[in-house]
């Protein structure tokens, strides 16, 4: 099974059933917003990819001549531009290209073996998910730990300070957080490893079906491989997380103190329940629905800090391989890597939005 | 705990101070906010100064930075702080001699050495310039150095102790570290006399010698620069065409929402690094591709904006009163929509400058010559393991200098929209 396809299951069979429950068991409204929803999405996705494709195509340097070198004879160019179906007419082009993004046949890349692009995306895309996944989680734990804190502690010191926490870690380049987590944690202290996403020696004895590389691991028992991919994922995914955690926890905060002044929480404390438990298992379970909708929100955010982080602790994701494909001029892959985000993004954000209104009773459209 | 009981206020209902501010002015509002919530005035406060500081800088770096950012001025990966290695001369306590100067003209003085050290190379070039000043002096006569190598600098220093030699020239670490040895000998200062007041260099200098502070002075220059192009490229286009489509409606409205909607979703950063990749590097096609990514923040402020004006009764008398389109939307629509951009705009430019950082730290976007915050960033972390200033520094500059855009816009935002204010 080809990588790629694993990784949409992952995501599309959640989803899928999600929709499966509307359509059988859902209500009406229910059903008219997500049908709204898809009818939304697919113009946009097209819009976006046609941008990409337009934009890369006015593209002022000579494909042919950086992928050849300037010496290259007629017939090598003509071959080359009858290859990459430069010699079209844009119109058609255009058209072969959606097509390609449909199909998943996105051609071969230019440089190294000339694998098929789809297949190098299916190593790079889960490097990316066990990349993001995680950091979701940290700035999702952290947002929803201090930012109920903060909540209960309102116009106090730790208030102010998570508030000032949450406008310093928006303003801070992901990159140079990366940059300083693994200066402190990498160099000077030599707790995690410094780049990459496993040994190299624990990488040769890892079986890889899904390319990612956890849940590889777990399923054919190779504990050490775990261990070395969990200690390779910890600065990446704090970078990531971290920056993302300010967002998390001022939008918890202004839940929590809301839904701390609804009734059945005033009841709650009139029966004299503790207050802890009035705050976590009455008021942030009812606050947490909308913060974490947000993730759908957020994917496009994540990924392209997943960019820039994948940069830093060269990552082998989709980010990094982006920046190799536009520094070797690889011009086929990087239109495609740029359609496959555009795709990803807007199918994530399209799960997560079916999932959480079918789980979510009271959201109404 | 007792506190945790006392009831907070009603969200929806809204505080007799907050209608109150609405009656008056903007200055006296802003005077008037700074008794209602400390905090956001300190905000602004605080935040202001530091953008005025960045403004100044980004307006006049030749003033503040010492060292042209583009020339070498300095020994390679100096710590901050930390004095440059200086070549000295070394003789005995009790000699005549205190510097090249001294040595007799035309006589090959024999000055010791240790291999492999830029020590003669100093010596030689201080002869020389002394040399050139006897004659433009109108002297005769050059100063002669015969230079005497040793494996170490203890041999070179006991040259000197046995008479081998009338001075040494070696480093003023390898000196410090054997000068104990040596009571008889004193350091009579830096060989070269240009170097004689070479100062430390505050953050440090760089890979290639270039003074970090002055790198990052004028990276506030291309910073701010590349902020605000971007932020008023977006703002000129983003503007008119919200207006536009919240006035007009219908199908173009719907058109336009969607393509704007494609942008909006589209990850930012993704898109202009395709942009850039395409257009290549220089500061305007950076410009270019950040401002496209923020068109759709002000279209989708100013549609809403519009569609909520184009409702008001005022609207609508004016239309009654037979004015045109063109005067609703200029004279009627356009001045009440602009005070909610304009609150946006400075966190805008806070996100354009991290933006570009981003872009130029993936080595997109600006040629290597310019001097960036970026560039700096992606440069040092080659050095890692041995310069930690080299990526301390000028991460620090875009953090403050977003912070205090970011600060200063989401405290302005708050005092002059109290019911958006978080509570």
């Amino acid at each position: 099974m080809h990588p790629l396809l694993t990784v949409f299951l992952i995501f599309g069979i959640p989803a899928g059933l999600a929709l499966g429950w509307v359509f059988l068991r859902g209500s009406e409204s229910l059903r008219r917003y997500i049908l709204t929803r898809i009818a939304h999405t697919v113009p946009m996705v097209l819009i976006q990819i046609s941008i990409v494709f337009f934009v890369l195509r006015v593209m002022p340097g000579d494909v042919v001549s950086s992928t050849l070198g300037p010496k290259a004879s007629d017939a090598a160019r003509e071959n080359i531009m009858e290859a990459l179906g430069l010699d079209d007419p844009l119109i058609v082009q255009y058209f072969k290209f959606l097509g390609d993004v449909v199909t998943f046949d996105l051609g071969d890349s230019f440089i190294g073996a000339r694998r098929p692009i789809t297949d190098e995306l299916g190593e790079r895309l889960p490097a990316t998910l066990e990349l993001i996944i995680p950091a979701a989680i940290v700035a999702l734990g952290t947002g929803l730990l201090f930012g109920t804190y903060a909540a209960i502690r309102r116009k106090r010191t730790a208030d102010y300070s998570l508030r000032l926490y949450s406008v310093i870690v928006y303003s801070m380049p992901i990159f140079w957080l990366g940059l300083l987590l693994r200066l402190v944690f990498s160099v000077w202290l030599d707790w995690t490893p410094i780049a990459g996403r496993i040994d190299v020696v624990t990488n040769t004895t890892l079986e890889r079906t899904t390319n990612l590389l956890l849940v590889d691991s777990i399923i054919t028992g190779n504990w050490a491989a775990m261990r070395s991919v969990l200690h390779h994922m910890i600065l990446p995914a704090m970078t990531l997380g971290l920056v993302l955690s300010g967002v998390f926890i001022r939008l918890t905060r202004i839940n929590v103190i809301e839904t701390l002044q609804e009734d059945y929480v005033i009841s709650a404390r009139a029966r004299g329940i503790r207050e802890r438990v009035v705050t976590y298992s009455y008021a942030l379970k009812n606050a947490m629905i909308p913060v974490v909708t947000v993730i759908g929100l957020q994917v496009a955010i994540l990924l392209a800090g997943a960019v820039l982080t994948e940069t830093v602790f060269n990552w082998p994701g989709m980010g990094r391989y982006l920046i190799e494909r536009i520094s070797s001029r690889d011009f086929q892959a990087v239109q495609s890597t740029v359609a496959v985000f555009a795709l990803f993004v807007a199918m994530i954000s399209l799960a997560v939005d079916v999932i959480y209104s079918v789980l979510d009773p009271r959201v109404k459209y | 705990m007792a506190t945790e009981l006392e009831t907070p206020p009603d969200p929806g209902q809204v505080a007799d101070w907050e209608l109150e501010l609405q009656k008056v002015g903007i200055a006296r509002r802003m005077f008037m906010a700074r008794k209602w919530y400390g905090t956001d005035w300190w905000f602004v406060a605080i935040s202001s100064v530091m953008v005025v500081a960045f403004l100044v800088l980004a307006a006049f770096p030749q003033v503040f930075a010492e060292y042209d950012p583009l020339e070498q001025v300095g020994p390679r990966l100096l710590a901050p702080g930390e004095r440059p290695e200086q070549e000295i001369l070394v003789v005995p306590i009790e000699g005549p001699i205190s510097a090249i100067a001294d040595f007799e003209v035309g006589v090959r003085t024999p000055v010791a050495v240790a291999i492999d050290t830029p020590s003669s190379e100093a010596a030689r070039d201080e002869a020389e310039r002394i040399t050139d000043e006897i004659a433009a002096s109108g002297g005769e006569g050059r100063i002669r150095l015969r230079i005497q190598r040793f494996e170490t600098v203890p041999e070179a220093l006991e040259a000197v102790v046995a008479g081998e030699a009338v001075a040494a020239v070696i480093s003023s670490k390898a000196y410090d570290a054997v000068a104990d040895d040596f009571p008889m000998l004193t350091n009579s200062g830096a060989v070269s006399s240009a170097e004689q007041d070479a100062t430390s260099f505050p953050l440090g200098t760089n890979q290639v010698g270039q003074d970090v502070l002055s790198r990052l002075i004028w990276g506030a220059r291309i910073a701010i620069f590349i902020g605000f192009s971007a932020s008023i490229a977006s703002f000129v286009i983003g503007v008119p065409l919200g207006l536009l489509a919240g006035f007009v409606g219908g199908k173009t409205d719907r058109a336009m929402t969607l393509v704007m909607d494609s942008i909006y979703a589209f990850p930012g950063l993704i898109l202009a690094i395709a942009i850039t990749a395409v257009l290549g590097p220089s500061i305007f096609n950076i410009i270019v591709a950040i401002a496209v990514l923020y068109i759709p923040t002000y279209y989708r402020i100013v549609r809403g904006q519009t569609l909520q004006a184009k409702e008001e009764l005022y609207v609508e008398a004016a239309r009654s009163l037979g004015a045109k389109s063109k005067v609703i939307l200029g004279r009627y629509i356009f001045p009440n929509v602009i005070p909610s951009v304009a609150v946006i705009f400075s966190v805008n430019v806070a996100d354009a400058i991290l933006t570009g950082a981003g872009l130029s730290f993936l080595g997109l976007g600006l040629p290597l010559d310019i001097p960036d915050w970026g560039i700096d960033l992606a440069r040092g972390q080659e050095f890692i393991r041995s310069a930690w200033w080299l990526i301390t520094f000028p991460g620090l500059a875009v953090m403050l200098i977003v912070l205090a855009f970011t600060m200063m816009g989401e405290g302005l935002v708050e005092i002059f929209n109290p019911k958006l204010r978080e509570r």
